[in-house]
């Protein structure tokens, strides 16, 4: 079944069913386009919104005319950014073919069609050939991959030498992460997987890529989070079913956000940018 | 946001009046010790000052929230001496009337100490009641200024003791005016059971003045208890569907500590849909002498919600009112199921839509037009247009369908700041959209109304024109 086709306006998915499904990233993918998430987050699905990723392009110095891949591109608002603001031309690739649609058709509404394209791909085996891109941006979902080292991999792979890459991610000191924060509805919050700050900055160097500035995004994170308590709190006050058999009430939800604000304001859970370049 | 206002630095230029010989004056806004100072010289009276904001950054941070003024259908007066001077609505003025008032009487059952309309129980200097007629007509001018006017409210003096106060509710509804509110101190409703059922049949709203409950509060602002009688009222409006916004008149160093009990109390009764708070505007005969440079203004009673109430409010949850000026009223609505609340803002970005300076798309037309009619002097909770509106935002908004009923019952508070003599900023009151309707069928914006002059000599002009037909004592 595809997303399309369930996710109505009115009509949601039931969470568990997703959440059981064998394949992590496409139920990542399913989640994130489940209608009352959309709703929840708003169209900023990541920290920060649109002012993170403007501020990721600039730390690599996108150029007019570059060739960009946005790994992981959703309903396409970044990759729509960086050809808008930045005069890129653009390939998003996304596992979810509904997410596909959707950002195939944000850029013919905005007129962006001839430089930006979507297709469905998988992050660990990019349907490009080597030497392809002069950057690629990586927004919140290399913490959900299964296999990053494969993922980072790719993105050197089809990088010109000395193209750039945009990493913008969740990061964890694990072992202060408080209980709860972990497991299979974690992993979707992108907390179960992420890494430490040195994690990412290995798995790059590991990877031949040169780390050239990290920026943390604490501050949106904890942006984030807040709304997401105030939309659930929103949800618990109008009586929003979540969808029949749901994994989590909406009162454990509510306490699962504000765990992680906690972490954030205590430093165990953060946002950062990191740019680095192929050596 | 921006950074802290440099101490001193000049915010505006505008123009006041002198407290004492109400002459037009220059004068300045300055950012002073992080508050907001208007400031001018009198050449016979000597120099005024007084606080207008109590929050300098925030200040400037929400002058984006102002909506180009509309035009009324019909002005009528001329420009002769300059604004403040002119009111009726003058061609000067830059907006149309959102909130009409008529004050039906002058008589009150109440002597309370900090009316700004010196109304009371005893014999009155000039006290005038005005006829049905005279009221009808004052609503025929109004809806001939406005085409279809949403709100009127009609107060007084005490205009549940006018004995053709039914006919006069009755008159505006026949008017096609949707929200007709009685301004009331309640005791006709707690003590006359007849009372809430009429105004249930006329569907009338009840704009409750309601101060906090400590008794030390009620005596100082309204001259003796009230609590079991404010009680009763709301019970008996309850038991008769009367829906009720309580306003309460906020005080520095009195009343601030009831903000939160007064908000949790509203919230929990089945009678009330909003509460208006209001700086106590020392015009009138209150605390003449108190100092203006100690005033609460709207940016201190938001602090004290939030303070109050942490897990409910953030001061960010109010957004100012667009059509008027934005330091006079902010304003939230609240979704609350009995235990927890959350602000329509941290659901709906109002602010992406009332933002009328910076350079923004607004996504959605339909939703900033229903989002202008709720952050409005036009607006209160509970009331039919709100409700409609409120859904509207819901489904424009793509809230799950199960949810819009609910948002619809939305919570209003509203802080709601009048200027007197000495806080009086002509650009500010250029943009007033709350308007006394006066018999002889102008509109004059409310803070000039009360801090100018007009307020004085309506009542004279009243109580010579009808003479003997007047109830000075009732």
């Amino acid at each position: 079944m595809s997303v399309d086709e369930r996710s109505g306006p009115t009509t949601l998915p039931a969470l568990d069913e997703l959440l059981s499904e064998d394949d992590l990233k496409a139920c990542c993918a399913a989640v994130y386009a489940h209608p009352a998430v959309r709703w929840l987050l708003g169209d900023e699905l990541h920290p920060g919104g649109e002012a993170t990723t403007r501020r990721a392009l600039e730390l690599i110095g996108v150029r007019a005319g570059e060739r960009v891949l946005d790994v992981a591109s959703g309903t396409g608002t970044s990759a729509l950014l960086a050809a808008r603001e930045f005069g890129c031309s653009v390939v998003g690739i996304e596992y979810g073919e509904g997410a596909v649609q959707a950002a195939t058709a944000a850029a013919r509404d905005q007129g962006l069609g001839e430089l930006v394209s979507f297709r469905r791909g998988d992050a660990e085996a990019v349907p490009f050939g080597d030497d392809e891109f002069d950057a690629v941006l990586c927004e919140c979902s290399l913490c959900t991959f299964p296999d990053k080292r494969l993922a980072v991999a790719e993105m050197r792979r089809v990088l010109k030498p000395g193209g750039r890459v945009a990493l913008c991610d969740v990061v964890v000191e694990r072992e202060r992460l408080p209980a709860g924060l972990d497991g299979a509805l974690a992993t979707i919050a992108c907390v179960g997987e992420a890494l430490s700050r040195q994690g990412y900055e290995d798995l790059l160097d590991g990877a031949g890529l040169r780390v050239t500035a990290v920026e943390s995004r604490a501050a949106d994170a904890a942006v984030l989070a807040r709304r997401v308590e105030d939309r659930l709190r929103g949800v618990r006050i109008l009586g929003l079913d979540m969808g029949a058999g749901s994994p989590l009430t909406t009162d454990e939800a509510i306490e699962l956000v504000r765990s992680a604000q906690r972490a954030i304001a205590d430093g165990a859970l953060g946002y950062v940018i990191f740019a680095a370049r192929s050596t | 946001m921006p950074d802290a206002v440099a101490d001193g630095a000049r915010l505006a230029r505008t123009q006041s009046i002198c407290p004492r010989c109400r002459r037009l004056l220059d004068a300045e806004l300055l950012a002073r010790g992080a508050k907001v100072v208007l400031t001018r010289t009198c050449p016979e009276h000597g120099g005024f000052e007084a606080i207008v904001y109590g929050n300098a950054s925030r200040y400037l941070e929400i002058q984006r929230f102002n909506k180009p003024g509309e035009q009324p259908l019909e002005r009528q007066t001329e420009v002769e001496r300059g604004c403040p001077h002119d009111c009726g609505i003058c061609p000067e003025h830059a907006q149309h009337t959102c909130l009409g008032i008529i004050e039906v009487n002058t008589a009150c059952n109440l002597d309370c100490p900090i009316c700004f309309a010196d109304s009371g129980t005893g014999p009155q200097e000039h006290g005038y009641s005005l006829t049905l007629e005279q009221v009808e007509s004052m609503l025929d001018g109004f809806v001939r200024a406005e085409g279809e006017p949403e709100s009127v409210q009609l107060s007084g003096g005490e205009p549940s003791i006018h004995p053709q106060i039914l006919e006069m509710l009755a008159a505006a509804k026949a008017r096609g005016i949707k929200l007709v509110m009685l301004n009331t101190n309640g005791i006709r409703l707690a003590r006359d059971p007849r009372f809430a059922p009429a105004l249930a049949e006329l569907g009338v709203h009840v704009y409750l003045q309601f101060d906090g409950f400590d008794e030390a509060t009620q005596v100082a602002i309204r001259g003796k208890p009230l609590t079991e009688e404010k009680l009763r009222a709301l019970d008996r409006c309850a038991d008769a569907g009367v829906s009720v916004s309580l306003a309460a008149a906020v005080e520095r160093g009195l009343n601030e500590h009831e903000i939160g009990p007064i908000l949790r109390f509203g919230v929990e009764h089945p009678a009330v849909t909003g509460v208006f708070l209001q700086p106590v505007t020392h015009s009138g005969r209150f605390r003449v002498d108190s100092d203006p440079l100690d005033k609460l203004t709207n940016s201190d009673v938001i602090d004290a919600i939030a303070a109050q109430l942490p897990d409910w409010f953030r001061t960010d949850d109010f957004v100012p009112v667009p059509c008027c000026s934005p330091t006079c009223r902010s304003a939230t609505f609240a979704l609350y199921d009995g235990r927890d609340l959350v602000p329509l803002p941290r659901l709906v970005d109002v602010e992406q839509y009332l933002d009328y300076v910076t350079n923004r798309a607004v996504p959605d037309l339909e939703v900033r037009e229903a989002l202008e009619g709720l952050w409005s002097a036009k607006a209160a909770g509970g009331s039919g247009p709100v409700a409609e509106r409120l859904e509207c935002i819901a489904c424009a908004t793509a809230m799950p369908s199960e949810l819009r009923e609910v948002a619809a019952r939305g919570f209003m508070v509203v802080v709601q700041d009048f200027q007197d003599p000495y806080t009086l900023d002509v650009q500010k009151l250029r943009k007033c959209c709350v308007s006394e309707i006066t018999p002889d069928g102008r509109l004059i914006p409310f803070c000039a109304y009360n801090s100018v002059g007009y307020r004085e000599h309506v009542r004279e002009a009243m109580s010579q024109a009808n003479g003997a037909r007047l109830a000075v004592r009732r």
